[in-house]
């Protein structure tokens, strides 16, 4: 079965020309990529185009993928943050951070409580928007071992540094975030006592 | 448990293990001490927001269009994508044409070279070849008129340089220029006074690169002594190059 193969062994199928290797690889690994390209852009339609442009990168130059060096996930982490960084420089970048949050991306999240839809709707999108307003090299920590709960080994990989680094930089961070989030909530309300239900 | 031991513990631990908080040293130090415990609820508070955008969006994923391109270019087949053994017949050969092109291009940069260091060369000998024939040129006139009466023969001539003349230097030449007065410029050295002044000539061939012309050579007995020039008088084929020098000297008789 396909599912039991590791990435690796799917994306040695695939190269070798076999397409359902391909798919299960792409249906395995797109989830994350293509959240990875949200959260980071805050755009889905940036997060559509890297993950296209992520996978194509697999199709054409696969064979420079060394498995003794990365896995292949934090692989794919690693060109979709070179792609998200390229397509936020281009022509979206105007776009994407005046309005951090696009309304297609806010009108397909899942909404398990319609009881306490907009409250939390209210603060999960005041998160995105602190995340947003981050720094690209703290946000891509945050995004990464928070968001896509990467162990800091695997984070190490994806953005090519240290492990030190990956803890500092994440630790500054959060501080980061939880002072915007304090500001945030001081304007808003509703996103305090979403937190608090939260954590009760 | 410092505060200093408490936040590198903390640091260690990702917003998820920290906010469940099941770390009992973590929650000892926090337990006793005010800001340590104000930052690990800040931290809770933190993931706790965070695991809401988390849970919003863990449902998103790319649409179906995008794996139908992909699946597209998959089947178009880029050049990566050949089967390994057709990729190791293939791969060989591109390489070897590739390395034939590269040596090609290297070969021909460095004859483009060689060529124009060897037309730079030459064009800065016929320069310097030009400059002594048109300072010389200007120089007969600053003789004295009993010089020029008595270098007669050497002003006729002159479109061959004296320099080189010099580079030539036959022998039976030199002897007779030895005997000559150098009287036409007082000022040169007495190296220049090796010169012997060639009458201007006809060419009888010509080339590309050097004419052959014929002419009268001074003899001693004809400058020196003023006897009978029929008698005395030498008659020799020189080869004069596109640059003025002269490349050989035959005697005919």
């Amino acid at each position: 079965m396909l599912t039991d193969l590791t990435d690796e062994q799917l994306l040695a199928q695939a190269l070798a020309g076999d397409e359902d290797s391909f798919t299960a690889l792409y249906r395995r690994r797109q989830g994350p990529v293509f959240r990875f390209a949200l959260h980071m852009s805050g755009s889905w339609l940036i997060a559509e185009e890297v993950t296209q442009d992520v996978f194509m990168v697999l199709i054409q130059r696969g064979r420079d993928f060394d498995p003794s060096r990365a896995a292949l996930g934090a692989y794919l982490f690693g060109v979709a943050r070179n792609y998200v960084r390229r397509a936020l420089e281009r022509n979206y970048a105007e776009t994407a951070l005046s309005s951090p949050v696009d309304d297609e991306a806010q009108s397909l999240m899942v909404n398990s409580d319609p009881g306490e839809g907009i409250a939390r709707q209210q603060a999960s999108t005041a998160v995105w928007k602190a995340v947003l307003s981050l720094p690209e090299h703290y946000r891509e920590v945050v995004v990464l071992c928070d968001l896509q709960e990467l162990s800091y080994a695997d984070a190490a990989e994806a953005l090519g540094c240290a492990l030190g680094t990956i803890r500092s930089r994440l630790h500054r961070a959060h501080d980061m975030l939880s002072r915007k989030l304090q500001h945030s909530a001081a304007a808003a309300p509703g996103i305090a006592s979403v937190t608090a239900r939260c954590l009760s | 448990m410092t505060c200093r031991e408490f936040e590198q513990r903390a640091t260690s631990l990702t917003l998820w293990e920290l906010s469940q908080a099941q770390d009992q040293q973590i929650l000892g130090h926090a337990g006793g001490c005010q800001k340590c415990a104000a930052w690990l609820q800040q931290q809770r508070m933190l993931a706790a927001t965070m695991q809401t955008l988390q849970a919003r969006t863990a449902g998103c994923a790319a649409g179906p269009d995008v794996e139908r391109v992909l699946l597209r270019a998959f089947r178009q087949g880029p050049s990566e994508l050949v089967r390994p053994e057709m990729a190791q017949r293939f791969i060989p050969i591109a390489m070897r044409l590739s390395r034939f092109f590269e040596v090609g291009a290297y070969v021909a940069v460095g004859a483009a070279i060689a060529v124009g260091l060897f037309l730079g060369v030459r064009l800065l000998e016929r320069r310097s070849v030009n400059l002594p024939v048109n300072s010389q040129s200007a120089q007969p006139s600053a003789s004295s008129p009993s010089v020029a009466a008595e270098t007669k023969p050497q002003q006729q001539l002159p479109t061959v340089s004296r320099s080189s003349v010099n580079r030539l230097r036959p022998r039976h030449v030199l002897s007779a220029s030895q005997s000559l007065p150098d009287t036409a410029e007082p000022s040169q050295t007495s190296t220049d006074s090796d010169y012997v002044a060639l009458m201007f000539c006809d060419p009888l061939s010509c080339s590309s690169d050097a004419q052959v012309v014929r002419m009268e050579l001074p003899t001693p007995g004809m400058t020196g002594s003023g006897g009978e020039p029929d008698a005395q008088r030498g008659i020799a084929d020189v080869v004069v190059g596109y640059d003025g020098v002269v490349r050989a000297v035959r005697i005919v008789n």
